[in-house]
């Protein structure tokens, strides 16, 4: 059993690896320039230095798919780090006064934000604000934040009733010294499975968004809009979707699988139990 | 129905999982209205002797020996022909009330259910269940059967877990640590409702005041084995097997400022019992011939001890 | 259960209230006067006054809003700035559309979902039941309109059976019409049922640990018909939950699928709204959408409280 949680760990962990590598060395290197623009090039099939062939415009596939990783990655952290960075405090608060009314607030703001999608928070961001990359990743850790707030709320009940912080209160300690020292140190590890399952469903909307036209603007590659691009031609070129639709797929399971891996590895009760 | 004169046989039970054997050749006998008890600590294998009887034990875990219910076989009878014997010859309370009944069903339906199942007429077992309740004691059984579980108290449910093993007019009515979960006050009063109820009873415990209480005669089992038999005022009041000594030494009131007596060492966990005697790493009197393993023997009072206590 | 039913009522009005607040809120922030949007560059500061007072946006925001909600309350979504029809026939017509995209998606998932999630925890320890966990994991990393894209290429391009996309109403041609669902339909619902499978499975897992399985098998029963009896009433239960989150993401999954397949339905509304700038169509459509995702979410929390006497 111990060995099947590893497994999907590795796994998880080597294709959020391979997507995390693939990014960071298109910086230094892309066989071809993605966004060069070569009518010589159109539709070119694969080999002779385009490994997975050009698009319509004559771009190199790979080149786009490397730098689309970059894309991918740099929506997901910026969105998954607002929604923590708002989502957490806000549950920890709620968690620690669970009888207030601050608390009450939050939750009730935190359930009237959950109505509105992320997909949904895009578009109206978009009409107002103009779509691109940076709309879409607020609107998407907008629409996050719920999530890790309820997370965190949930967490935070769990470790104010344990004998350490009990003990910490009855030792005079104020509120936010006992958040620092014990809450957080404890739901450190349900934030983290939850940053990994924000972050595949962030790849997910940022995908879905760009199919649309509402997320990453031309030139700039990415996934969802090669995917946009190549439906046109799915009768005839059909790889050209081929490529982008693996890539999220697979970077999708590779951020599931880690953090299904991370709750297993992290949480000995769960662990036993399944 | 059953026979009302059926006697439980039990012949060489062994219980394993897979190469390890849990529970080792246990015999014994039941007569119809006698009451037995099975004691031991947890991991001598009362619970899975019990469930073996039922045909309930986990995956994995499988009997071999002989059960017979008057001319009924109990033990290495496949599922489909061993289920129809379960709630109707063959009754089992067990020892969590709180979580053994179905949240999302009405009590009486739950106590009609074993009824229907096995060829009451629906109706029928609907009247047949609030009549149930009422012989469990409880107040206002009709009412009880139209509550959900979650209303019932924990004695409450447990009654009503005896309803349903009683429905069926069992031969043999099997309990595992019924009241340990339970209130003491509550306690007393469902241990005399199951004496005065049960058509022949096996009922499990730890704890041996509730076996004296409640039980004519006694098997006490340690590693899987029975090691001592016989009626609960011999056994108790003069225990030949240095296990059961120790146990009854463990539990009798100990003046303060005396040192408790325990039975040294703790309970080996499955598969490490020694060869031989179960019970000769931890007994005070063991010797080289216990490396031999002692048979059960005795008529009446039956002991397994190369060096019985006097 | 009465008191409790009024109370989500009451929440659940309010918040479609304070829901219907943020989303005028949000849209008056839009930069551009529709009036001068209207009229073009060129149009003379009378004309667009003139506009301006026929539309009503020279009231003050608050005004506006209140005829605005006012409205809605009677099914009115106002006229468009843009094309100047009524807008709430227009989406009344797509919400059906789009109704019956997220329905047969929802049927699709739960088709997929319970049977295979079912048995997945049953046989849990089986090499199959195994591969059902393993195959429902990569299901849920992909999304729909890829999905929508691969089943397009298979069947419509491949095998050349069904319709790569378009819509042609029911009552045109019902045989037609199904086989433009089809596709759309399992897009949604393959997906969604990947993750379906995944909680149906380990609520079954939990039930099947529950003492009252070994119960029920005291009383006679089977290990199968213990499950089937006691069993998976219980493990609906969470599974309702999840089915209402899901409902609200099949909603929104649609907006895209209608994409890929060219169904008229209100996501294609709402991207054609905003490509247009039509600003006061956004507006209501986004606020459907907002609404039927609280309404699904009331739903699910009374299908809750119904499903379990606990909460009564």
């Amino acid at each position: 059993m111990r060995g099947r949680t590893n497994a999907g760990l590795v796994a998880g962990g080597a294709l959020v690896g391979l997507v995390v590598l693939t990014a960071v060395a298109s910086f230094f290197w892309t066989p071809h320039d993605p966004t060069l623009v070569d009518a010589a090039q159109k539709l070119r099939e694969p080999g002779g230095g385009y490994p997975l062939g050009a698009d319509k415009f004559g771009r190199d596939t790979f080149s786009q798919l490397m730098v689309g990783a970059r894309t991918t990655l740099y929506v997901g952290v910026v969105a998954v780090g607002i929604a923590a960075v708002l989502g957490v405090p806000l549950g920890m608060i709620a968690g620690m006064t669970p009888r207030g009314w601050l608390s009450e607030l939050i939750m009730r703001v935190n359930d009237l934000v959950f109505a509105f999608p992320a997909l949904l928070l895009a578009v109206m961001f978009g009409a107002v604000y103009g779509a691109g990359t940076l709309t879409a990743m607020i609107a998407i850790g907008v629409a996050t934040v719920p999530a890790f707030a309820r997370v965190a709320r949930a967490a935070t009940l769990q470790v104010m009733v344990t004998d350490y912080v009990l003990a910490a209160r009855a030792a005079g300690r104020r509120r936010p010294a006992i958040a620092v020292r014990h809450v957080l140190p404890n739901i450190g590890s349900m934030l983290i499975v939850q940053a990994s399952v924000s972050f595949a469903i962030a790849i997910l909307a940022e995908a879905a968004l760009s199919f649309l036209g509402f997320g990453t603007r031309p030139p700039t590659p990415s996934w969802g809009r090669m995917l946009q691009e190549s439906q046109e031609l799915l009768f005839s070129t059909p790889r050209l979707a081929l490529w982008p639709g693996l890539a999220i797929a697979l970077a999708v399971l590779g951020f599931n699988l880690l953090g299904d891996g991370l709750r297993d590895y992290l949480d000995p009760k769960l662990r036993r139990i399944r | 129905m059953s026979d009302p004169v059926s006697t439980l046989r039990v012949e060489g039970l062994t219980v394993r999982a897979e190469s390890l054997e849990l529970v080792r050749e246990v015999s014994f006998t039941i007569a119809p209205g006698e009451r037995v008890g099975l004691i031991g600590e947890s991991g001598s294998g009362k619970s899975l002797t019990a469930l073996s009887l039922m045909g309930l034990l986990p995956e994995a875990v499988t009997a071999s020996g002989t059960a017979r219910l008057g001319d009924r076989d109990l033990v290495g009878v496949p599922e489909n022909r061993v289920k129809d014997l379960r709630g109707r010859d063959v009754s089992m309370v067990f020892q969590e009330p709180m979580t053994a009944l179905n949240p999302l069903m009405r009590v009486g339906a739950q106590v009609a259910e074993v009824m229907t199942l096995h060829g009451t007429p629906r109706h029928e077992a609907r009247e047949r269940a609030v009549a149930m309740l009422e012989r469990v004691r409880l107040p206002e059984p009709g009412q009880v059967a139209r509550a959900y579980p979650h209303q019932l108290s924990g004695g409450q449910r447990q009654r009503v877990m005896l309803a349903i093993a009683l429905a069926n007019g069992p031969g043999l009515l099997i309990c595992d640590e019924p009241t340990t979960a339970l209130d003491v006050t509550v306690q007393k009063q469902m241990l005399e409702l199951i004496a005065e109820v049960a058509p022949a009873l096996l009922f499990i415990t730890h704890d041996l005041a509730v076996v004296a209480s409640v039980c004519e005669r006694v098997l006490v089992m340690y590693g899987g084995r029975v090691v001592e038999s016989g009626p609960i005022r011999e056994v108790f009041t003069r225990p030949r097997h240095r296990y059961t000594e120790g146990l009854l030494a463990a539990s009798k009131l100990t003046p303060r400022g005396t040192r408790l007596p325990t039975v040294q060492g703790s309970v080996p966990s499955a598969g490490q019992f020694p060869d031989g005697c179960v019970f000769r790493n931890r007994c005070p009197h063991a010797t080289p011939t216990c490396e031999t393993a002692p048979a059960l023997t005795g008529d009446g009072h039956a002991f397994a001890c190369w060096h019985p206590a006097d | 259960m009465t008191l409790y039913l009024l109370k989500r009522l009451a929440v659940l009005l309010a918040s479609t209230a304070v829901a219907a607040v943020v989303v005028f809120a949000f849209m008056a922030l839009l930069p551009g006067d529709p009036a001068e949007i209207a009229l073009g560059v060129n149009a003379t500061p009378e004309a667009v006054a003139a506009l301006r007072q026929q539309f009503g946006t020279d009231r003050p925001p608050v005004a506006q809003f209140l005829d605005w909600s006012g409205g809605l309350l009677q099914g009115d979504f106002g006229t468009s700035y843009v094309t100047s029809s009524p807008i709430g026939p227009q989406i009344g017509d797509r919400l059906g559309v789009t109704a019956v995209l997220v329905l047969g998606g929802m049927a699709v998932a739960l088709a997929v979902a319970v049977p295979l999630g079912t048995y997945a925890a049953v046989r849990h320890r089986d090499p199959l039941g195994a591969a059902i966990s393993a195959v429902s994991q990569v299901g849920i990393a992909i999304p729909a309109f890829l999905a929508g894209i691969l089943l397009v290429f298979v069947f419509a391009v491949q095998a050349q059976v069904l319709p790569s996309g378009g819509y042609v109403p029911f009552a045109e041609d019902p045989g037609e019409w199904l086989r433009g669902l089809l596709l759309p339909w399992a897009s949604l619902g393959l997906v969604q049922g990947a993750v379906l499978t995944r909680y149906v499975r380990s609520a079954v897992l939990d039930v099947m640990r529950e003492d009252y399985l070994r119960t029920a098998r005291a009383k006679g029963r089977g290990s199968t018909g213990a499950l089937w009896r006691h069993g998976l009433r219980n493990a609906s239960v969470p599974v309702v939950t999840v089915l209402g989150l899901q409902l609200a993401t099949l909603l929104i999954g649609a907006v895209v699928v209608e994409r890929v397949f060219v169904i008229p339905g209100l996501g294609d509304l709402l991207l054609n709204g905003v490509a247009g700038r039509d600003l006061l169509l956004v507006q209501g459509v986004v606020m459907v959408l907002v609404a039927a995702v609280l309404v699904i979410n009331f739903v699910v929390d009374v299908a809750y409280h119904l499903l379990d006497p606990r909460l009564r």
